[in-house]
């Protein structure tokens, strides 16, 4: 299943590494990334396309136990075979 | 004041008073500071063992532990360690030297990008920047370590932030705010309890983390449920409590894996599901509803999927959920398991029983006494024959199970608390994975007490070996095992070996009542496993007993 991610972290030089390690140990792969500084160099708003069969929010809840995260939304994309299903 | 001397009083400002480490090139400003400043510095003779007695210390205590590396083999011998405690959760702060800034990414003399590699291995990591955000880096390290769920944090200070002249600057603790739960969740948590007709309580290490033992033992009091522990949970409810089962998993009791399979509601405190505790996940108590108590909310619903899930401090929870339950007919069914299941120590022949061995100390060693442990066979037979009032008396390497954790782990547990005795138990195996901490224990005078039980094999490998791969017995055997007495005694270590049944209590009394350390080296046979045993894949209800007999 394809995921959307919404993350807002504290900008830190390693902080994308961080976020990119957590997603691959528990079991999501990424299929595409944004990365964004905010105006103050103070924040970086990432928007990440994950795929996975795990369900999200094993995901989600891991992401926001890192110190440097300050939010994380997620959406997860029914596929069309999940639909007809 | 430099930024070294800095990062020592914002040690004191936290309270520190004890630190285990290493001293190398680019923390040398550092232990500079350390030399006459009061804070107590124990030199470990690894980075490996200054990792382990830090977590001893933390563990035996309740405190934060601090342990202290240079950058490169030091900062890369301390991982496992941080692993451990990461497993774990153990509140450590480790603080590691770094090359200068300028020599970052150079590929510098003992250059490893520290940062990089405890991504993975700590709950947070830092690497200072400037010398201007050291105290408030070192406060941050603290508050993440100690809060929400423990854990260890590094932080990594290059040589010239050491070295930088910085002025004082006051620095604040932060309390963090414990997480109180929704009265919605509750009511539904105390609904499920009410109906429940066979309810278990599966406890954890996060009651201890929580500080909520007697808030746990209060619970039981009043619901009065049958009840059980994972390995780090021991200690936490009483041995004597009605309806204690022991230990449930892979080496757990039969009364606690058989009622876990017949339960109708699990009340889980501070447990996460772990695979040693369930066997076969989906058949791991199947006929149970869920309540899952845990301050970390990524630990509700990894594994197993609850019906009610409350994600907020035990200390605040367990109070709200105790009331009075009408389960007569399952308390009575859990005491006659655990009557008819119990430990039976009547073993044929002289040669030392281990699991009697065990249980002879238990019954010896005073109150309070804290045991570690390495990992293995001797590890499951300590969970199982010692009783522990305290889990801060039972130090075991569960997440990770780390050989080697024992010794060191003892060292700093013995620091803390120098009025108790502490019993390092090890294997053959283990002792020689950090066997140099003895000379730490020399270079304290520590009385660590050490009870080797040596079957010259690496008996928990041996043990799968010979149930699960043909009796193939690959790199196992340790008949070229040193003479572990006289390997003691040249770090002046007193000790003695035994191998008849007949020698162990006086055996046990000579090395309690030692003032100093001690080295009760004990022979036991190969063919001695541990039982019951879930096999790899099984539900917990289909458990190995002894083949032999």
């Amino acid at each position: 299943m394809i995921h959307h991610l919404e993350i807002t972290t504290r900008h830190t030089p390693e902080v994308l590494e961080r976020v990119l390690r957590v997603i691959r140990h528990r079991g999501f792969s990424v299929q595409t990334l944004q990365t964004q500084l905010d105006e103050a160099n103070a924040q970086v708003h990432l928007q990440v396309t994950v795929a996975s069969t795990r369900a999200l929010p094993l995901l989600t809840t891991q992401l926001a136990k890192l110190v440097d995260v300050n939010s994380v939304t997620g959406l997860s994309q029914v596929t069309t075979e999940q639909k007809l299903a | 004041m430099n930024g070294a001397h800095f990062v020592v009083k914002a040690l004191q400002q936290q309270g520190v008073e004890q630190v285990f480490g290493y001293p190398g090139g680019a923390i040398m400003p550092v232990y500079d500071a350390l030399y006459d400043c009061g804070v107590d510095h124990l030199l470990c003779r690894h980075e490996q063992g200054a990792a382990m007695a830090a977590i001893g210390y933390a563990r035996s205590t309740g405190g934060v532990g601090v342990c202290i590396a240079t950058s490169g083999p030091g900062a890369t011998n301390l991982i496992t360690g941080l692993a451990d405690a990461l497993l774990d959760s153990v509140p450590i702060v480790a603080i590691t030297g770094q090359v200068a800034t300028p020599l970052i990414g150079t590929d510098a003399f003992q250059e490893v990008d520290v940062l990089g590699m405890s991504l993975s291995c700590t709950k947070h990591s830092f690497m200072v920047q400037n010398a201007e955000e050291l105290g408030s880096v070192i406060t941050q390290a603290f508050e993440v370590a100690r809060s929400g769920r423990p854990g260890p944090v590094l932080v990594d200070i290059p040589k010239d932030i050491q070295l930088a002249e910085i002025e004082h600057e006051c620095i604040k603790h932060m309390v963090a705010k414990p997480e109180a739960p929704q009265a919605d969740e509750i009511a539904a948590a105390k609904a499920l309890l009410a109906a429940a007709e066979k309810p278990l309580l599966y406890v954890g290490g996060g009651v201890t983390l929580a500080d909520a033992e007697s808030q746990l033992r209060d619970f039981l009091a009043v619901t009065e449920m049958p009840s059980m522990t994972t390995l780090k949970g021991i200690g936490t409810i009483a041995p004597e409590q009605t309806g204690f089962l022991g230990m449930v998993g892979m080496h757990g009791t039969k009364a606690a894996n058989f009622a876990v399979q017949e339960a109708d509601l699990l009340v889980v405190a501070g447990a996460r599901f772990d695979d040693r505790v369930t066997g076969k996940l989906d058949e791991f108590a199947v006929n149970a509803k869920v309540i899952h108590l845990d301050i970390d909310a990524a630990e509700l619903g990894k594994l197993r999927q609850p019906d009610v899930a409350i994600s907020a401090d035990l200390k605040q929870v367990l109070p709200q959920l105790a009331q009075t339950l009408s389960i007569a007919p399952w308390q009575a069914h859990c005491t006659q398991m655990k009557q008819d299941f119990g430990w039976r120590y009547d073993h044929p022949g002289e040669a030392i029983y281990a699991p009697l061995l065990l249980k002879q100390l238990s019954d010896l060693a005073p109150k309070h006494t804290v045991v570690t442990c390495d990992v293995g066979q001797h590890q499951m037979w300590v969970a199982q024959h010692i009783e522990f009032d305290s889990p801060k008396d039972h130090l075991s390497s569960s997440g990770l199970g780390t050989m080697g954790f024992g010794v060191p782990a003892a060292v700093g547990a013995q620091v803390a608390r120098p009025e108790d005795i502490v019993v390092a138990v090890s294997g053959d195996g283990s002792f020689m994975m950090n066997v140099q901490e003895l000379g730490t224990i020399k270079r304290r005078k520590l009385p660590v007490k050490i009870l080797l039980i040596d079957n010259q094999r690496l008996g928990m490998v041996r043990q799968w070996q010979k149930l699960f791969f043909e009796g193939r017995y690959s790199e196992t055997i340790l008949t070229d095992n040193p003479d572990f007495v006289n390997l003691a005694k040249s770090f002046d270590i007193p000790g003695e070996t035994i191998v008849v049944k007949e020698q162990v209590e006086p055996a046990l009394q000579r090395m309690l009542n030692s003032e100093g350390a001690y080295l009760l080296h004990v022979a036991i046979s190969e063919e001695e496993n541990v039982w019951p045993l879930v096999p790899p894949g099984a539900a917990n209800d289909k458990m190995m007993e002894d083949c032999e007999s």
